[in-house]
């Protein structure tokens, strides 16, 4: 997995999974942080798909078909970018 | 022999289904439930081959990884890499796998192949695989991994026979050649995402399931705490409700029981022994049994559906409040059925102070043996007809007045023990919504029922035994009962403490009933039936009169009644707070990995509940009279 550059990092393509809409498809660009391997054990790992169900303190994703809850600070760790069809 | 049998590990994600597995391999009926961290402990059973060969199987709590984690995921890891101080490294490694999740499931088992067990992967859940879209191909598996893989779905006995099959001797070698780089997280994950995509091509378009619609209310910030709410209403109504006809049977069968041996036997000491001892006492303890039954059926049905993760993730926000995740939400709700499990499932919890801060509190929840307290005394407050409304909302309070103490607490705790070193995030798993297994509720509450009534043929019988030989002896030559009373042992030592219990409403009988239930709780109801009847026993319908009524009518030498309401309150809030359970306390010293903490929350709790029970009487009857 290459690191994304500083461009790709400001592109309105590629934002945090909290910030992301609720109801859309998205694919995990990367992880990083200070707990992204407890994330990647749960399956979010980057080129995976991810839908985000529900906004909040914490956020309900699925990913590879399983639903999982995940507080906000944790969810900035993971960058997905907008599957193409799903938005823009 | 005991030595030479072979050791089978059963490993995999938490979930996954091991435990389905390993009951179905041992006949066993281990703990089962629709969440993550079910199993915290290691589990033994042994199991047949085809062959005839006989396997020990261990189950293990399940881990997402072999690095890091909470110390149910260490215990997996010990065992997996053979450093575990009482279980040998296993000769083979059966690992679960959630078909429905392989990009997922599928990194545990390229972990373990690294280690270079011998290995068969347990395919599991592949009903659910099929129900997704999801397009198994376990032979395309074997052949990318290099080891066999076992199609399955536990639950319902499929795919065993074949799973014996490939436990034979010589056990499947872990493959020579693998296809990523060894000991490189990052080409492991490589290959594990791109072989089940292979093997378990997932449909491209996202169908939204059955689970997600529920989750869309039962998640939502205001109709997720209405259906909360009304969910954990309905389950203490009917505790409090539905169990009148079943226990009603008991009592009458109790009551046949009497009179039968009051029939056949003549008056004498060992007839008061069996009528009052141990039909009397044993007898009003049992009659409790439907709705300890009902209470862990409840529990069950909330554990196998997938609820408990949901009631976690409401609970987080409050919980955040108190310094606590929503994950230590799942061992206190554990605790309403019985503390001693819900203090073991806390090793789910990642921080170790989070994790001491719920074994604290975990008693305060309160457990089935207190329900028998609760609703001998909750009728005794409220008038109206048993099981009415307005008491089974009264009975919900005291639930939550535990639970609500049982946070302050740990707000007070978790700020004395400090920030955490490494800062821990809320992370949990939503299992999809399952139907219960219906069997296998029904054995657990079988299980858990038939514990009861060994622990009343036990440590109940034996304490009533003592106690009506403590009531009865020393004799006295005397017509006066009162007098008769006193003389004897439970006479001297009521006596005695009568005027430590007395600022709180009770009188020495009711003090020494409450020193019988450090030994069990329960055992509260049936020291009370044997300990008010003795004066009455001139009249023999009146002994087995209920013994509400019976405490009712009661009255204090200067004729004042003496069960009244601050008196009772006061009764019930000293339940809901004491610590009386032994085995709970070696739990916690053993959990919590020392004497002290145990020690400590004995003190605290039974202080507490003194303190607590003193100043509900004195202001009760302050403003009652
Ligand atoms: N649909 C389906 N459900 C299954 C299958 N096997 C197990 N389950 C269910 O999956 C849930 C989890 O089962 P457990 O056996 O407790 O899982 P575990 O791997 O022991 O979980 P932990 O002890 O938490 O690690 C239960 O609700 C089972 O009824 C299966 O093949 N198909
Ligand atoms: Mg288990």
């Amino acid at each position: 997995m290459s690191h994304p550059t500083v461009k790709e990092l400001e592109s309105d393509s590629l934002q945090s999974l909290s910030q992301a809409q609720v109801g859309c498809d998205f694919q995990i660009q990367f992880v990083e942080g200070p707990a992204c391997e407890q994330l990647r054990n749960l399956g979010f790992c980057e080129s995976l798909q991810v839908r985000k169900l529900a906004n909040g303190r914490n956020l309900v994703c699925s990913v590879c078909g399983t639903r999982v809850a995940l507080s906000s600070d944790l969810a900035d760790q993971v960058k997905v970018s907008p599957l193409a069809p799903a938005l823009s | 022999m005991e030595d030479s049998t072979d050791l089978v590990a059963l490993a995999g994600n938490p979930n996954s289904g091991k435990t389905t597995l390993f009951n179905a391999l041992t006949g066993s009926a281990a703990k089962v439930g629709n969440y993550a961290g079910v199993t915290v402990d290691i589990k033994r059973g042994e199991t047949r081959t085809p062959h005839g060969a006989v396997l020990e199987i261990i189950d293990l709590p399940g881990t997402y990884s072999l690095e890091g984690g909470s110390p149910d995921q260490q215990i997996a890891r010990e065992v997996l890499s053979g450093k575990h101080d009482r279980v040998p490294r296993p000769s083979l490694v059966i690992c679960v796998l959630d078909a429905s999740n392989l990009e997922r499931h599928l990194q545990l088992a390229l972990e373990v192949i690294e280690l270079e067990i011998p290995i068969v992967i347990a395919l599991n859940m592949v009903d659910l695989a099929e129900k997704t879209g999801i397009r198994l191909d376990p032979v395309k598996l074997a052949e990318e991994l290099g080891v066999p893989v076992v199609p399955m779905q536990a639950d319902k006995g499929k795919g065993i026979v074949e799973l014996k099959q490939a436990m034979r001797h010589p056990f499947p070698a872990a493959p020579d050649e693998i296809g990523w780089e060894k000991g490189d997280a990052e080409s492991r994950r490589a290959f594990g995402l791109s072989t089940s995509d292979l093997s378990a091509r997932r449909p491209t378009a996202h169908t939204s399931t059955l689970s997600d619609k529920l989750d869309r209310v039962l998640l939502h910030p205001v109709w997720g705490w209405f259906f909360f709410i009304g969910i954990f209403f309905a389950l203490f109504w009917s505790i409090f409700s539905w169990a009148g006809i079943p226990m009603g049977w008991i009592e009458s069968a109790q009551e046949f029981l009497i009179g039968k041996v009051e029939g056949l036997m003549s008056e004498g000491d060992f007839r008061d022994l069996i009528t009052q001892g141990i039909l009397g006492g044993v007898g009003a303890v049992v009659i409790f049994l439907p709705q300890i039954l009902m209470l862990f059926f409840f529990i069950g049905l909330l554990e196998s559906s997938g609820y408990m993760s949901r009631a976690a993730f409401l609970m987080d926000g409050f919980m955040a409040k108190v310094g606590l995740s929503g994950k230590a939400f799942l061992p206190l709700l554990s605790s309403f059925a019985c503390a001693i499990p819900g203090v073991m499932a806390t090793r789910t919890i990642d921080s170790a102070k989070e994790r001491l801060v719920t074994i604290f509190v975990a008693p305060w929840m309160s457990c089935s043996a207190r329900l028998p307290v609760y609703l001998l005394l909750v009728p005794m407050l409220l008038g109206g007809r048993e099981g009415g409304a307005k008491q089974a909302l009264f009975f919900l309070g005291i639930y939550v007045l535990g639970t609500l103490t049982a946070f302050a607490v740990a707000r007070i705790l978790r700020g004395r023990l400090g920030p955490d070193e490494v800062e821990s995030h809320f992370m949990l798993e939503l299992p999809p919504y399952r139907l219960p297994q219906w069997n296998y509720i029904f054995r657990h509450v079988l299980d858990r029922g038939w514990a009861f009534l060994r622990k009343a043929g036990t440590t109940i019988l034996g304490i009533m035994i003592l106690l009506w030989a403590a009531t009865t002896y020393p004799k006295l030559d005397s017509e006066d009962p009162g007098e008769v009373l006193s003389h004897t042992i439970v006479g001297r030592i009521s006596d005695t403490i009568e005027p430590l219990v007395k600022p709180m409403g009770f009188d020495g009988r009711t003090g020494t009933a409450i020193l019988t239930s450090f030994a069990a709780r329960e055992v509260f109801v049936g020291s009370m039936a044997q300990l008010f009847q003795i004066e009455e026993s001139d009249d023999e319908d009146e002994t087995r009169g209920r013994i509400r009524d019976r405490l009712a009518a009661e009255t204090w030498a200067d004729g004042k009644p003496m069960f009244t309401m601050p008196a009772v309150l006061a009764l019930l809030i000293f339940y809901i707070y004491a610590l009386q359970c032994l085995p709970t306390s070696a739990v916690v010293a053993r959990e919590a990995g020392s004497w002290k903490w145990a020690v400590g929350q004995f003190v605290f709790m039974t202080v507490f509940a003194a303190v607590a029970a003193l100043l509900v009487y004195q202001v009760g009857t302050f403003f009652s009279s």
